[in-house]
């Protein structure tokens, strides 16, 4: 506000001394050109929502870029995967760029090379994801080449043989990375025997086993138009990307063989422990998370600001006993920990909000402890600033995560699965500021629950 | 080679972490032998452990135990969120682990109270504080003393004559009034402690202008109610307390 009424005053000097002495010097305008916070969310451009007759919905948002990404974001992953045909999702994807039935690998290869553009696809738990980044001219080439990696992936056998080498030396070298290991070994203890528990990668055994067939009735089952979004970001124009849908994306198929939905059921959450000790390791990785919220629950929003509050800390931070967060003051005092950080995966209808810390085997109980201290102290002792700044920190981050048509187009693919439209900035704004005092009564419970029967 | 790109974690865990993006790799020509199996041998095989080869699988392979077993019926099923059923089983283990401690209380309570206990008086001492008499052996008119907890101890069987007597006295006569009946159960029998209320000489029985007891170092006259009525002690005789076990037997204290 100071700011504002400074390049406001300023702008007026300006434009006096200007009638003054000519127009053509002096002019101060364009310190009055910053936009409130407030100005800039509203004026983001809309993210435009379509619906092709086949189900598919089509969302993009046109920020004036030169590039664009677009993909497809289709609402499959691990959850809907049996523990048969666990890790057929990430298979697929390994198989996705190596061709298809109107090109085979070298040629789609070159074609996405001579556009300049990157080809790209993930898969997690409830989403997976092909999306390419391109010029914002070659859009068309793009949405057809995706076209044809979604729908008509060549799927040959020697290719499958191959990957499953791949595969392996991949899950070797996942080892390496704890963090991953640790939250993939959170899900499988703390959804235990439901479809949340598996592993996007699958077990070892199944990438030694999974068969053509098991592929394309994983595709049969899965790529229905109903559950895909045709997500763009960029210098896209949505008119241009409906006319490219319904040319590529009409026959993709919307029934289902014997009319068998796959219908999600309930993750049922299990309190329990995992661990798995290999005291050669110099640092302990431990993650502690209870139930959260869905990704369309309301709530999702005071526990993210609680999340806020908690904040993270590496050792390599420069704060030190700065540091705005409490728990981040301790572990900094008392050398608690390497690193923390607080988390909230969410899927369709559960969640795990947890603390996941890197420390030393010696520091490991007391770290624990004031983890679970810092969440008891969020039911109880949260002050006003502590929300506000948690708050201005969460708005900070959702808007610094927007940065690139890749995030963007990510966010729209993923908002559209989950909410059926995107949510814009202004509405987590709306959102996060309704609370101006800090109301966790119901998560107490939750939390109060690991605090009272340690046994 | 083609550029495929691949791309690690979008986005900071506050927002949406967990979630494993995994990328596209271009890798150079893969070679046979893999250190968790040979893949491209026959992938249709029975499955060989890498545990006969010595070499850790990946942690996808870990697979958590069925605990069906141990679980409670609600939580059995796993399409069902455990939320619905949280509240009542947080109410159970909270109602169980409160009333265990409620009775662990309690048992600690007794335990510790019977060890403390057994360093007070033992039963043949408590025993010594109560007396019993035969009231057969004292014949009408006559005073019986006996040692009860250090003191005299006098059981006086009253005649009827007595009886009236002290039941029509005049309470504004008395130095400390009170009614014969407010000091004996049964009007045949006084009980009183013979300790003097003056200086705690023993009276002596049937002496005395009353017809009751005489304390011979100060010259305290008593009735046969035990009352004081002439003389320097302030009080009555004190009544203990006593009861008729039948009509032959009191005990007293």
């Amino acid at each position: 506000k100071m700011a504002a009424s400074v390049c406001r005053v300023g702008g007026a000097v300006g434009r006096a001394f200007a009638r003054a002495r000519g127009p053509t010097l002096l002019s101060l305008r364009r310190s009055q050109a910053t936009v409130t916070y407030a100005q800039s969310l509203l004026g983001a451009p809309e993210t435009q929502l379509t619906t092709l007759d086949n189900g598919l919905r089509i969302a993009s948002e046109e920020t004036g870029h030169a590039t664009c990404t677009v993909g497809v974001w289709i609402g499959v992953g691990s959850r809907y995967e049996t523990e048969k045909n666990n890790g057929a999702g990430f298979f697929l994807e390994h198989l996705a760029f190596k061709g298809t039935k109107k090109h085979p690998q070298s040629a789609l290869e070159q074609a996405v090379e001579s556009m300049g553009a990157h080809l790209s696809a993930y898969t997690s738990r409830e989403h997976t994801a092909y999306y390419m980044k391109a010029l914002a001219k070659d859009l068309p080439k793009a949405v057809e080449l995706l076209s044809e990696v979604v729908q008509s992936s060549a799927l040959s056998e020697a290719e499958i043989e191959q990957q499953r080498g791949v595969i392996l030396k991949e899950l070797e070298e996942v080892e390496g990375s704890l963090q991953d290991v640790c939250l993939d070994l959170l899900h499988a203890t703390a959804y235990q025997a439901t479809p949340l528990a598996q592993s996007v990668l699958g077990p070892s055994q199944n990438a030694r086993t999974l068969t053509r067939q098991d592929l394309v009735d994983y595709i049969n089952s899965h790529y229905k138009a109903p559950r895909m979004v045709l997500a763009a970001a960029g210098g896209v124009n949505h008119e241009e990307l409906v006319g490219l849908a319904k040319q590529h994306f009409s026959g993709v198929s919307f029934e289902y063989q014997d009319d068998a939905v796959p219908v999600l059921s309930p993750c049922r959450f299990t309190g329990s422990e995992v661990r798995m000790r290999d005291d050669a390791m110099p640092l302990a990785h431990i993650a502690i998370a209870v139930e959260g919220a869905g990704a369309a629950n309301p709530d999702i929003v005071p526990l993210m600001v609680a999340n806020s509050i908690l904040g993270s800390y590496d050792i390599t931070f420069g704060g030190g006993k700065h540091l705005s967060s409490t728990l981040a003051r301790r572990a900094a005092e008392l050398n608690l920990c390497h690193s923390y950080q607080a988390f909230h995966s969410t899927y369709s209808d559960t969640g795990l909000m947890g603390i996941y810390f890197v420390t030393g085997k010696h520091n490991i109980e007391d770290m624990m402890h004031w983890a679970q201290n810092a969440w008891m102290n969020l039911c109880t002792t949260v002050t006003d600033s502590d929300v506000a700044r948690a708050k201005n920190a969460l708005k900070a981050s959702l808007v610094g995560q927007l940065n690139g048509t890749t995030l963007i187009c990510d966010d729209i693919g993923r908002h559209v699965l989950n909410y059926g439209r995107r949510i814009p900035l202004a509405e987590w704004d709306a959102r996060i500021d309704v609370r101006t005092s800090f109301q966790l009564p119901d998560y107490n419970r939750m939390r109060s629950a690991m605090y009272w029967l340690r046994f | 080679m083609a550029t495929l790109a691949g791309c690690r974690g979008l986005l900071s865990p506050s927002l949406n972490p967990a979630r494993l993006l995994l990328s596209r790799q271009a890798r150079a020509a893969v070679t046979g032998a893999m250190s968790l199996g040979q893949a491209a041998a026959s992938p249709g095989e029975k499955s060989q452990s890498a545990g006969i080869l010595g070499v850790r699988l990946a942690h996808t392979d870990i697979s958590i135990p069925d605990f069906s077993d141990y679980r409670r019926p609600d939580v059995q099923d796993p399409k069902k969120s455990a939320q619905d059923s949280s509240e009542t089983r947080k109410v159970f283990s909270y109602l169980v682990t409160g009333s265990t401690a409620v009775v662990g209380v309690y048992t600690a309570k007794t335990v510790v109270t019977q060890f403390v206990s057994s360093m007070s008086a033992s039963a043949d001492v408590l025993a010594l504080s109560k007396i019993e008499i035969k009231l057969s052996d004292i014949p009408e008119g006559k005073n019986m003393t006996f040692k009860w907890r250090g003191k005299p101890l006098f059981v006086r069987h009253r005649t009827d004559k007595e009886i009236a007597a002290e039941a029509s006295v005049d309470l504004s006569e008395l130095r400390d009034p009170q009614h014969d009946k407010d000091r004996v159960t049964n009007p045949s029998w006084v009980i009183v402690i013979g300790v003097c209320t003056h200086l705690g000489c023993v009276p002596i029985a049937n002496a005395g202008e009353y017809g009751g007891y005489y304390c011979p170092c100060h010259g305290s006259h008593y009735d046969a109610s035990g009352r004081i009525r002439k003389g320097p002690a302030p009080l009555n005789l004190e009544v203990p307390y006593y009861e008729f076990a039948d009509d032959n037997t009191v005990i007293v204290g």
